[in-house]
């Protein structure tokens, strides 16, 4: 007990040294714990939507209508009272039609949509929140409206649609051949997969208002998804089991609720781990932070220490007290944290609104407010905060052994220990067995920790290993540099000559606020640096003759007479037209091939990554074309092209580099797919590589000319023209061909930034933290030193000096400061991204000056404010009441 | 009670060797009143601080109560000083965080006394300072300070007291009234007492007296105070 009664003593008698301890802790625990909890809430709203997300229990899907007996299989399971749906899914264009509000230059006549086709079962689960509140079927069929001449087809849109077409509630749409009344505003859809990337706003129409639209032809690019709900108490296995055998000739994919969502789940768990990553890293920098507090402490009670030793004390009692005070406080700060990061978890969401084409938080009804799943973030939480305290506090408390009792007579006592005067392997107790075994046990606890909160051995070794090297490289330049201000020519300034001598100054812990701050920003500047070169992939270097249009579903009767309008409206403009159908794989070598589509998204974890790549190359939709000859940015790896003008007998095919690679196609390989029921084989004559930056239509599977003949093709338009040219070349194709979509690069490419960007905002946000606790650590080291520098600095005063060089030299110390450790963070970060471009995005770095500087201009801000914010008050001390107390 | 024999220190100072202690041997037996006198420098203080365990002599041993303190290791050495031996400083050494009663509570607390709040406060009443338990020392007086340290030294019934120049940062008026109250405790308690002084007039006070000059025994006198 004695421990605890002298803990709360001493505390309670330094609570102002504490404050910053206490501070560092709840920093690192809030931004972590705000990361953990909204990742549960998210997981377990996605496990409870999982039917919403779908729409149903099971979900039938492909690409083309059902066959006949397809259509039969459902009509017996209807038999069976099992309810279906019938939703199709594609991309139009929707033009306005008559008057309607005033037309600003910036509104648009047509916009691509996303336009879905609903019975009027839909939805079978879940909600659709409209405006007004009306039942889906009574907007979607309005009454005493006519349209034209016949009654109107009702729509109910998303609001940006209307906002961008200067649209409003009443006005009228032409979609395909139909005239659609906007009746309603579509708040919330809860089957709309949560993708990130949309190409427009959504479109709801009846299925009548589909067929009169006129806009599935053969081959059209169409998702036709028909959505199950079984009888209560049902099974669903064995019916999806049932439905995927009796309709294996219309070659559909049959899913489950459960596995419906992997990819939403798999993003927002990976997003959810390296987000709280960045967290630890913030409570790491804390832990720094507690570090520097406590051995600043120690040093500041050598004589308290002295003293209990000498009535009788042993080491172990001593460090006994220290420790207990440094984890009460660790509780303090843990419970602060706890109670911050549930304050601080309501702001992430917003932070990442916008990166899905739905508020998929919202529909998920993602709260932020505690509920059961909140105990186990908490829980880990607090236990990260406490251990993080207890690893960072006991090696500088080792320094009490150090403390002899007879210390208490010395008059040098607080300067420097004979351990800081030797040689550097001695400063760092690398004689000592207990400092280095202990050393070793703070980073293997370090590295426990990192690995519990990656949920992945390798994720979080790699973290530690990372960070540990940050903090080396950190350390070694940060000592060098330093070391290296003290070897420079007599500096003529005062100030910078005093400015210097407070940074190399033993016991001011320079090179633990490098580290702090310099981490912080290394962080910062990589997120920063690395969005920067994904913008520019695909942003910058987009080749001058890039396509502005893709225009899309033309078909074959079409082609003609779709040259014919853009080269009238361009001017002479011709655009390049390309055949291609959907298909599917059917065999491989003879073999059928397996979609393994029973996985869970837990099994998948489990999974290598290239079973996962398999996978998914298997699984996917190949849209395939015939060229004559080898298109721009393709080179063959292997084997040869096929003869121009020569048909052949045998269909031919050049796969892509990295799927042969994956399906372990080669030369001679036979590949059979199924188109629309139909199938075709193909031999495998060349392998390609692909630049698949070069924004030109790229395959996957290219086949030899005659090899697509009869099969239901349709083209795909690309053209490149001047921006002034791209509005009225879009609505002369709208016009002319109701059922052509027209795909805006520029809108793809804004789309992707606009993601990207709110991601490295939810990024860098969490980071911010790391930055604030490096703040903090860098007040703790200052207050640490704080009554050295009052010190020096009436003495400076009784010898003449005015307060402005005073601050002066302040402000040049904590420049120099941020000067050092900016630049050293900077490098970090340019090497770190470098290896994160070259290694994973596999993409060339280039040098950032703009985010350098600035990374360089943030941290000397960051130093510097915090040294004045820590240090102003000193400079207004009358120098007579502090000398007469020494 | 206390042996100390062929006790030598030598320390290295500004990379010089500098003996403090040169073979000093004397013994003093339980409940005698020694003052070690010497100009500054002899090796008074280091003498006192070797004998409470606080720091170990270069060659020589030092026995306390029968048990050789120079082989044992440092935690040995802290239990043993809470047992057997209390310390005075001339400077107090008094835990600036801590009120009064809270610096006597440490060595109570320390050796697991039962009811240390109420002997703490004993104490303190009878070293005068009944009124100021709760004082921090930066608010006591230099010999109300010191009374404190006395208190302290006197927590755990020491067999063995400690002192080093106790008077030495006080007036005169103050010191003889530390004086006096040290040495009412010593007979009250039947503790062996080692004071060093400057002070001829403490020095006389004592059973015997034992004068260092650079690092050796000069003279040790044994008489009585009654003489």
């Amino acid at each position: 007990m004695f421990e605890f009664k002298m803990a709360w003593r001493e505390t309670r008698g330094a609570w102002r040294h504490f404050v910053y301890f206490f501070i560092c802790i709840a920093i690192g625990v809030g931004a972590l714990v705000a990361v953990s909890l909204f990742a549960s809430h998210v997981n377990r709203a996605v496990t409870r939507e999982a039917r919403g997300l779908l729409g149903g229990d099971i979900e039938i899907r492909s690409s083309h209508p059902l066959s006949v007996g397809g259509e039969r299989v459902l009509a017996t399971l209807n038999e069976r009272g099992i309810a279906t749906a019938h939703i199709s899914e594609l991309v139009a264009m929707a033009a306005r039609h008559g008057s309607g509000a005033p037309i600003s230059e910036r509104r648009r006549l047509t916009q691509i949509v996303e336009l879905k086709a609903v019975d009027s079962d839909y939805p079978l689960y879940g909600t659709l929140v409209l405006d007004p509140p009306h039942s889906l079927e009574r907007l979607l069929h309005p009454e005493g409206e006519t349209c034209g001449t016949a009654p109107c087809l009702g729509a109910v849109v998303q609001e940006s649609l209307l906002i961008r077409m200067g649209l409003s509630l009443g006005d009228r749409l032409k979609i395909g051949q139909a005239i659609f009344l906007v009746t309603g505003i579509v708040r919330m859809e809860p089957d709309r997969m949560a993708n990130a990337f949309s190409l427009g706003p959504r479109v709801i129409v009846s299925r009548e208002g589909l067929q009169a639209a006129e806009l599935i032809k053969p081959g059209s690019r169409v998702r036709e998804r028909r959505l199950l709900k079984l009888p209560e108490g049902t099974l669903i296995e064995p019916i999806q089991n049932e439905v995927k055998e009796r309709l294996a000739a219309d070659s559909v994919r049959v899913s489950g609720y459960r596995e419906a969502q992997p990819q939403l789940k798999r993003f927002l768990d990976q997003l959810a781990r390296y987000l709280g990553l960045i967290g630890l890293t913030a409570l790491f920098i804390g832990g720094l932070g507690v570090a520097m507090s406590v051995h600043a402490f120690v040093r500041e009670k050598m004589r308290t220490i002295a003293i209990l030793k000498t009535v009788g004390a042993d080491t172990g009692t001593v460090v006994r007290v220290y420790l207990v005070q440094a984890v009460c406080l660790g509780v303090l700060g843990t419970l602060a944290g706890l109670s911050g990061g549930v304050l601080l978890q309501a702001a992430l969401p917003s932070l990442l609104t916008d990166v899905f084409t739905t508020d998929v938080l919202k529909q998920l009804g993602v709260s932020p407010g505690l509920s059961a799943v909140s105990f186990l973030p908490l829980v880990k939480g607090a236990l990260l905060g406490l251990l993080t305290t207890v690893l960072f506090t006991v090696w500088p408390l080792l320094a009490i052994r150090d403390i002899k009792p007879a210390a208490i007579f010395r008059r040098d006592i607080e300067t420097m220990s004979a351990a800081e005067r030797g040689r550097w392997w001695t400063r760092w107790g690398l004689n000592d067995r207990l400092k280095v075994l202990t050393g070793l046990a703070v980073l293997i606890g370090l590295g426990g920790l990192s690995v519990w909160q990656a949920g992945a051995w390798k994720v979080g070794l790699l973290f530690i290993g990372g960070l540990t090297l940050a903090v080396v490289v950190l350390f070694l330049c940060g000592t060098f540099l330093i070391g290296g201000l003290v070897r420079l020519p007599k500096m003529s300034s005062l100030s910078l000559r005093y400015a210097v001598g407070n940074l190399v100054r033993p016991g001011g812990q320079t090179v633990g606020m490098l580290i702090a701050i310099g981490i912080a920003v290394t962080i910062i500047a990589t997120v920063s640096l690395v969005e920067k070169a994904l913008l520019r992939q695909v942003g910058d270097t987009r080749p001058v003759d890039a396509p502005t249009f893709f225009f899309i579903d033309i078909q074959p009767d079409q082609t003609t007479d779709f040259v014919g309008v853009v080269e009238r409206r361009t001017g002479g403009v011709k655009p390049e037209l390309t055949p291609l159908v959907r298909s599917r794989l059917h065999t491989i070598n003879g073999e059928t091939v397996k979609v393994d589509e029973d996985h869970n998204a837990d099994d998948k974890q489990e999974e290598s990554k290239e079973d996962r790549r398999k996978q998914w190359y298997l699984s996917r939709e190949y849209v395939l074309t015939y060229l004559d000859r080898l298109p721009k940015g393709n080179e063959i790896v292997q084997g040869h092209w096929w003869i121009s003008g020569d048909t052949g007998t045998t269909p031919l095919v050049s796969v892509e580099e990295e799927a042969a690679k994956a399906m372990g196609l080669n030369i001679g390989s036979v590949v059979e797919f199924d188109i629309q029921g139909a199938t075709v084989a193909a031999q495998v004559a060349s392998i390609r590589k692909v630049d698949w930056g070069s924004f030109s239509t790229n395959f996957y599977m290219i086949l030899s000319p005659g090899s697509l003949d009869g099969a239901p093709l349709t083209y795909v338009g690309t053209i490149h023209v001047p921006p002034a040219q791209e509005i009225p070349l879009q609505e002369a194709v709208v016009a002319a061909f109701p059922n052509v979509s027209a795909i805006h690069v520029g809108d793809v490419l804004d789309n992707f930034g606009r993601v990207l960007d709110r991601l490295s905002l939810a990024i860098r946000a969490v980071a911010l933290f790391c930055l604030l606790a490096g703040g903090f650590v860098m007040a703790a080291a200052l207050a640490a030193t704080r009554y050295r520098r009052l010190y020096e600095s009436v003495i400076l005063k009784a010898l003449g000096a005015t307060r402005t060089l005073i601050g002066r030299i302040f402000a040049l110390e904590y420049a120099l400061l941020g000067f050092i450790g900016g630049t050293i963070a900077v490098g970090l970060s340019s090497a770190l991204s470098w290896l994160v471009l070259v290694y994973i995005f596999e993409l060339p770095w280039s040098f950032q000056p703009v985010v350098l500087c600035s990374a360089l201009a943030l941290t000397m801000g960051v130093t510097v404010t915090v040294g004045f914010l820590g240090t102003f008050r000193l400079l207004g001390e009358k120098p007579l009441a502090i000398l007469r107390h020494e | 009670m206390i042996g100390i024999s062929h006790v030598s220190m030598r320390l290295t100072a500004g990379g010089r060797a500098v003996t403090i202690l040169d073979d000093v041997t004397f013994d003093v037996p339980a409940k005698q009143m020694v003052a070690i006198v010497g100009p500054s420098g002899s090796g008074k203080s280091t003498l006192l601080g070797l004998i409470a365990g606080l720091d170990r002599p270069t060659s020589g041993s030092i026995r306390l109560n029968g048990a050789d303190i120079t082989d044992m290791s440092e935690d040995k050495l802290a239990q043993y000083r809470r047992a057997h031996v209390g310390y005075i400083f001339q400077s107090f050494h008094l835990i600036p965080t801590l009120t009064a009663k809270e610096n006597v509570l440490v060595p109570l607390e320390l050796a697991g006394f039962p009811s240390a709040d109420d002997r703490a406060g004993e104490l303190l009443a009878a070293v005068g300072l009944g009124d100021r338990l709760h004082h921090y020392p930066v608010q006591l007086s230099g010999g109300e300070q010191q009374r404190v340290a006395v208190a302290r030294a006197f927590a755990c019934r020491p067999s063995v007291l400690l002192a080093d120049e106790p008077t030495g940062n006080l007036d005169s008026a103050t010191g003889e009234q530390v004086m006096e109250l040290l040495l009412s405790l010593q007979r009250d308690h039947g503790t062996t007492l080692v004071l060093v002084t400057h002070d001829p007039f403490i020095a006389s006070t004592m059973q015997r007296v034992i004068a260092l000059r650079d690092g050796r025994v000069e003279s040790d006198d044994v008489r009585h105070p009654a003489d």
